[in-house]
């Protein structure tokens, strides 16, 4: 059998990470950015020696510390949404590799305290909190308080602010009110299932979507912009008190925002309010972003996230702990794990394509998905699926292979069972909470695999960019 | 793809071959060629398969023929083409025979030989269904057999979906005997292409040229049998056309779907679960119109072969020999059907497009040059993948304007002389 030529009318080789980006809308300004990452972490993988400011590093602040790999954490438990796939991809397109998803049950046991970085992305912030519970919130608080950098945006942001509430009153780590908070609602004009989340007797109001306009304070580290987009789907908008920095503020919207409530109403909560904030704990610092910083389309604060990483993560390098079950799947095997996952996400990918003609909505939690969702994860392995394969080998966990290709054939058949329910007119409700959890478990399992192995590959020395 | 090791390779495509023998028939000639003493299938697409340039609907079917005994090719269009291409294969050789019925299943890069044990014995329509609803996907295309296939009928024929194809060399019979009961395509790749925004431009300056042609402001089979002179064709079948569906990216809709359970004058979703049939075969109804059926009878027909998997251009040939015109003994003659039918010009490609121009005139000024010129023109169409009936529409689809869109498309450099050697070989 003949396989499509490259060269040819044929399918393309799919890159992921920097390689990527060619061809989507951005200037080569925005590309800069992400190679000004990509060369400063290629380099520290080679082991080269960087000061803040300088050389490569010109881009970030000047500091006379020398620069290191961040290890940072990708919060991918319960009460996650989709939106930490855009953290990845940041990473990806920047070369940060080294990199750890953890589920709720891993920060309870106190993997962030291996950590620089920990990064919790939007999501249902009171399903994240209680996921976490005391012990997370314990093991996140001692982090930071370690000097360890959070990252959090959207619902990553709500979570450490004062909260009476149950569950949330755990992480009453800073002292930063919401101001998009209301006990009545105002009218809503559209997207009625996206304009509020009841928040004990009062309801978070979510004004806008889409494109808000930032004006920076010009604050450390935030120095090098002025001015920046970013996209706000439910994520607040913030009033400091004096111990936090306010590094952004909302300054107004685009031709792309899209107004939930009136006008004027929608001014009135974000105009001059805090978007981005920074507030020191202890020895570590806590970044909390109402709009997606970390949103693929958006370079310039992405630019910012990629600053603060470096700026404020942890100061003193911890010692990886080195795994016993870990293994390098080389030849043969590794092939056929390449086969087999490609077969079960192709599979899953057809159906869900399926799925989006179809007018169909699941409720989990407070949160409303539609079918496009479930391709946000598939396609963040999809894509990733050639880059793995042509790489030297795969560092993975002894059974993670087994359990990745269990979980891919777990997701495909779901999602087979419900294309025939929707067929036959039948509710899919039950299967819904199903799928997106294994959904999640799969593409953060795949993920880790293709972190190390790549991971593994940089710092032997092969050359990305 | 080794149907009785139940082993899958696979090897990439070289430019010299691509150089040397273009695409489409003239690939899967070089591969029969290489693989004839496992008694291969052959699928493949057309150089210009599934790319944005008109018409470029055509995958092609390359075996040795149970009637002719000799190398012979059938189109399939509908969107079966492109989604070959789609599938990130655009050659597949199957050769062998499966210990147990199976169906092939090549999506995004990714090929499977599945069990199909529960859809042998089904007719075309239902196994369709069955592998769309076990895939879980309604837009897998399928080429499929039916009971003609599976119980060695010279005249059974590969569908495509639901529908007739261009298979009049019972192929359906080899599918048959190597156990292969269908072979189900989706693909969401991309295509990669030498020079994309010169290629793309042209394709459109390409569309807007052809619009204006000859066949402007005609449409489905009805208008292409009063194109080749059957003045009455559209009265006849007009009280049964519901619509007219294109293959994928061909300007003019040959096929016309008829209704015969309903009223084809309803905007309403019809109530019936099979309101009616995809004609897709001008041949068949001719033959079927000219031994006088009615449009309905016809129809009937034309639909009972397409879910029994049998040649309804051999079914109205072998009907009209023998006088038989109820539909109904039509059908019932399916499963002990056999005989001679006649073998199209040159014995290479499918007499599915019609052997003269259609709408244009093509410069030819008489009907004894039809024979040559339908035969390259073929070839020509086999090759880039396009739909071979509209390839005898547009005398706009030039072959300078292949060899300039081969190039743009490949970064290559294809000759006129190249072009003719590799017509000339697929013609032997």
């Amino acid at each position: 059998m003949f396989v499509s030529n490259v060269q040819r009318f044929s399918l393309p080789v799919q890159l992921s990470g920097y390689g990527q980006m060619a061809g989507i809308g951005f200037k080569n300004a925005d590309m800069n950015f992400y190679h000004s990452y990509a060369s400063i972490n290629q380099k520290l993988a080679w082991g080269v020696n960087l000061h803040y400011g300088e050389d490569e590093a010109s881009i970030l602040p000047r500091d006379p510390i020398p620069l290191r790999i961040p290890r940072i954490g990708v919060y991918t438990g319960s009460g996650t949404s989709h939106s930490w796939l855009w953290f990845v991809e940041l990473f990806d397109r920047m070369l940060f590799h080294d990199l750890v998803f953890l589920t709720e049950d891993m920060v309870r046991e106190g993997v962030v305290q291996d950590l620089d970085v920990f990064v919790i992305s939007g999501g249902d912030t009171i399903r994240i909190a209680e996921g976490l519970g005391c012990e997370g919130a314990g093991e996140l608080e001692s982090f930071i308080r370690g000097g360890g950098l959070y990252i959090g945006s959207c619902a990553g942001a709500y979570l450490p602010l004062k909260s009476s509430k149950q569950y949330l009153d755990r992480f009453n780590f800073v002292d930063i009110k919401i101001a998009n908070l209301s006990k009545t609602l105002p009218e809503v004009k559209r997207l009625h299932s996206k304009a509020s989340t009841a928040y004990g007797c009062d309801f978070v109001y979510h004004p806008v979507r889409e494109d808000v306009r930032l004006r920076t304070t010009g604050k450390k580290p935030f120095t090098s912009v002025e001015s920046l987009c970013a996209p706000l789907y439910g994520g607040p908008s913030m009033v400091t008190g004096r111990d936090s920095d306010v590094l952004a503020y909302y300054q107004g919207f685009t031709e792309k925002t899209i107004f939930l409530v009136d006008e004027s109403f929608a001014e009135k909560t974000l105009v001059g309010k805090v978007a981005a904030a920074r507030t020191a704990m202890g020895d570590g610092h806590l970044y909390l972003f109402g709009p997606h910083f970390e949103h693929p389309h958006f370079p310039m604060a992405n630019h910012l996230v990629a600053t603060a990483i470096f700026w404020d993560m942890k100061r003193e390098r911890i010692n990886r702990k080195s795994s016993d079950g870990e293994i390098i799947l080389e030849g043969a095997a590794k092939k056929k794990l390449v086969l087999d996952i490609k077969r079960e996400i192709s599979n899953a990918r057809i159906v869900s394509v399926g799925l989006e003609a179809i007018p169909v909505k699941w409720i989990i939690g407070c949160k409303t998905y539609e079918p496009e969702k479930i391709r946000v994860f598939l396609e963040a392995i999809w894509k990733r699926i050639n880059r793995l394969e042509r790489s030297g080998g795969f560092r993975l966990q002894k059974g993670a292979d087994e359990q990745l290709v269990a979980l891919a054939c777990q997701v495909r058949q779901i999602l087979r069972e419900m294309k025939s329910r929707i067929d036959d007119r039948l509710d899919t409700q039950d299967l819904a909470g199903d799928l997106f959890s294994s959904l999640r478990r799969l593409t953060m399992l795949f993920l880790q695999v293709y972190f190390d192995s790549y991971a593994c590959n940089l710092e032997a020395g092969s050359e990305i960019l | 793809m080794d149907l009785e090791a139940s082993q899958i390779s696979e090897d990439e495509l070289d430019d010299e071959l691509v150089g040397q023998k273009i695409g489409g028939v003239g690939i899967t000639s070089s591969l029969y060629g290489a693989y004839k003493d496992r008694d291969p299938i052959i699928l493949g697409a057309g150089l210009l398969t599934g790319t944005l340039f008109p018409a470029s609907a055509l995958g092609v079917i390359s075996a040795k023929s149970p009637r002719t005994g000799g190398l012979t090719h059938s189109p399939f269009t509908l969107k079966a083409g492109m989604e070959l291409k789609y599938t990130g294969f655009d050659y597949v050789v199957i050769v062998g025979k499966s210990k147990k019925p199976v169906f092939l299943w090549l999506h995004d890069g990714v090929a499977d030989i599945q069990e199909a044990s529960e859809f042998w014995g089904a007719d075309v329509w239902n196994t369709t269904d069955a592998i769309r609803k076990s895939m879980g996907d309604d837009l897998i295309q399928t080429l499929v057999i039916g009971p003609a296939g599976e119980r060695g009928s010279d005249l059974a024929q590969i569908c495509v979906n639901y529908w007739a194809s261009g298979d009049c060399w019972g192929f359906g019979k080899v599918f048959g005997e190597k156990n292969l009961k269908a072979v189900a395509l989706r693909g969401m790749g991309l295509l990669e292409i030498s020079d994309p925004e010169g290629f793309v431009d042209q394709c459109f300056e390409v569309l807007e040229t052809i619009k204006g042609g000859a066949f402007a402001g005609k449409s489905g089979v009805e208008d292409i049998l009063t194109a080749m002179g059957e003045k009455d064709a559209k009265e006849w079948i007009a009280p049964f056309v519901h619509r007219h569906s294109a293959c994928y990216n061909t300007p003019y809709p040959t096929n016309t779907f008829v209704y015969l359970n309903e009223n084809p004058k309803t905007l309403a979703e019809p109530t019936e679960q099979e309101p009616g049939f995809l004609i897709n075969d001008v041949g068949a109804l001719l033959t079927l119109k000219r031994a006088g059926l009615s449009a309905e009878s016809a129809c009937r027909v034309l639909k009972a072969c397409a879910k029994y998997g049998i040649d309804p251009c051999a079914v109205a040939e072998l009907s009209a020999r023998s006088g038989q015109k109820d539909p109904d003994k039509i059908e019932q003659s399916f499963v002990d059907l056999k005989g001679t039918v006649s073998v199209p010009e040159g014995g290479k490609f499918s007499s599915w497009a019609p052997m003269q121009p259609l709408f244009a005139d093509f410069g030819l000024s008489d009907e004894s040059a039809y024979g040559d010129w339908w035969v390259r023109r073929q070839a020509l169409a086999y090759l880039f993948g396009i739909h071979p009936i509209f390839a005898n529409m547009a005398p706009e689809l030039s072959e300078e304007l292949m060899i300039e869109m081969f190039n743009k498309g490949t970064g290559l450099d294809l000759s006129q002389e190249t072009l003719d050697q590799a017509i000339a070989d697929v013609c032997l």
